[in-house]
């Protein structure tokens, strides 16, 4: 029992980073169609800009967490102004699968080559937010830090849910991804729900890289394998729905303990790459692969 | 002599470097329907597209005096100029209830007005039917319903000026029949419209005089 608890654990905090990238994915897709395939280059700057900004450059920790933070932001806003506005708002550029995935592809490269270059190949890893050992409870053993991963995970997770479900924001935001012209003609400026979606989730992926990176350590490497996890857990949301994003993703970190503990470790990738696959033939239309939902 | 509702001065458009409508101008004057005719691919819905802000332009646009920006649709819906485009562009994944209120963004964004608003909403009484469809998928409607859905839309943004292009596209006679009878009653309620339509039969049902667009231009001036 203690065993099962134990893996549950564990796969829950690694069912909050999928969920969490998983929701990120989802809720900006829902907006403008396009996959955030930077989302977990986002995560590991603010990860490894805060170890850094702390543990060499001597800044105190709340300050570093500000820092890398607003700076994340900024490079999101950056992106999305010299980018993704002068290609969709103004209609310059390409559309299509161009749109859907190259763009945040070419700046996911980007913030890797940049991260390698300010902070060389090193793994980082931010200070512990809530220090101490870990909790335990009837033999039930949990990281804070993974506690942490846990509850952002869901409280990312209702409150996509719950902005989508109960604000007039939130429906406005769903309309420019179900129509830009028929959002514009009603006074929907689709470009600022884009601009403000990407921004914030790009902030929330870089508080979560700097709760999560105790645990895991990030290099500049990074980012790629955390996009490409958020895109399976969100490909279980239909791309659209975080909260739901956030079910799957605890769902397959949950799957992937048990397999681990209860068979082998080696078949954790295998199991994410399997559901990946089964998304691919069973789920297609959600990776924009097959017919278009009703 | 008072402000006409819309008056579009020479306004023109370019994709590229096709030229799709060319030095335009027209005024309707408050209370009136207006057709805007001529073959399909000559302009005209390049023209009230680019009236409404959703392409840019050359010209000036005018409602009742204030002159609107190019290229800012909600500037427009403000101002009470507001399109019911062609094929409808519903938000197909939203009940028909979301699509029709979210026709009043431009004014409340908050939700308890929005709700109120609804409550009290006349659009529903113009079309009663939507009623029992109000929690359906706008993308699960028929082209029929789809299209009042998109009316309401349009009447939830509380139009001074009322643009419509192509209202009657892909509709079966009898529901091609239907909206007519309701352009035929806003005309009579002094709703200001600007109609884009193919067919200048049915236009001159509803519309007082029309004018005709060939290869972007205005082949007959507004009499």
């Amino acid at each position: 029992m203690s065993e099962f608890l134990n893996l549950l654990a564990a796969g829950l905090t690694s069912g909050g980073i999928y969920g969490i990238f998983g929701a990120c994915l989802a809720v900006w897709f829902r907006v403008c169609n396009i996959l955030n395939l930077a989302v977990g280059d986002f995560a590991m700057f603010g990860a490894i800009g805060t170890a850094w900004l702390v543990q060499t450059a001597g800044l105190p920790f709340g300050v570093g967490i500000l820092v890398a933070v607003v700076g994340v932001g900024l490079a999101a806003w950056l992106f999305d102004w010299a980018v993704l506005h002068v290609a969709f708002d103004r209609g310059a550029g390409a559309h299509g699968i161009v749109g859907v995935f190259f763009y945040t592809f070419g700046l996911s490269l980007v913030l890797e080559g940049a991260a390698r270059a300010m902070f060389g190949t090193d793994v980082y890893g931010a200070p512990d937010i809530w220090k101490g050992p870990a909790l335990s409870v009837a033999g039930f053993h949990v990281q804070r830090a993974g506690v942490l991963v846990i509850a952002l995970a869901i409280v990312t997770g209702l409150a996509g849910w719950a902005y989508l479900r109960f604000t007039v924001s939130g429906r406005a935001a769903s309309a420019c991804g179900e129509s830009v012209i028929g959002s514009r003609i009603v006074g929907i400026d689709s470009g600022k729900f884009r601009r403000r979606i990407f921004i914030v989730t790009a902030v929330i992926a870089a508080l979560f890289g700097i709760v999560e990176s105790p645990l895991s350590g990030y290099t500049y490497l990074s980012g790629p394998t955390l996009s490409l996890i958020g895109v399976v857990a969100a490909g279980f949301a239909s791309f659209r729905r975080p909260g739901r994003a956030v079910a799957a993703g605890l769902a397959i970190g949950v799957a992937e303990a048990m397999l681990g503990g209860y068979v082998s470790t080696s078949y954790d990738d295998v199991l994410l790459y399997a559901i990946l696959f089964c998304v691919i033939i069973f789920r297609p239309e959600v990776l924009g692969l097959g017919a278009e939902p009703a | 002599m008072p402000a006409a509702a819309l008056e579009v001065s020479d306004v023109s458009v370019r994709y590229g470097k096709f030229v799709a409508v060319e030095s335009v101008t027209l005024s309707v004057a408050a209370g009136e329907c207006v057709a805007v005719i001529g073959p399909n691919g000559h302009g005209k819905s390049s023209l009230v597209t680019a009236v409404a802000g959703l392409v840019r332009r050359g010209g000036t646009v005018r409602v009742f005096g204030t002159e609107l920006p190019a290229g800012r649709p909600g500037t427009a819906v403000r101002a009470g100029l507001v399109l019911v485009p062609e094929r409808r562009h519903l938000y197909p994944a939203l009940t028909a209830r979301d699509n029709i209120m979210l026709g009043s963004y431009a004014h409340t964004r908050r939700l308890g007005a929005w709700r109120a608003w609804e409550d009290v909403s006349d659009v529903l009484d113009m079309f009663p039917e939507l009623a029992k469809l109000l929690d359906q998928k706008a993308g699960t409607l028929s082209g029929g319903q789809q299209q009042m859905v998109a009316l309401a839309r349009g009447m939830a943004a509380r139009p001074k000026v009322l643009l419509l292009d192509e209202p009657c596209l892909g509709l079966a006679e009898a529901v091609a029949r239907r909206v007519y009878d309701w352009l035929a009653l806003m005309t009579a309620t002094d709703m200001t419209i600007l109609l884009v339509e193919e067919n200048p039969v049915h236009a001159m049902n509803v519309a007082s005089r029309a004018v005709r667009i060939y290869k972007g231009v205005v082949e007959v001036p507004a009499a």
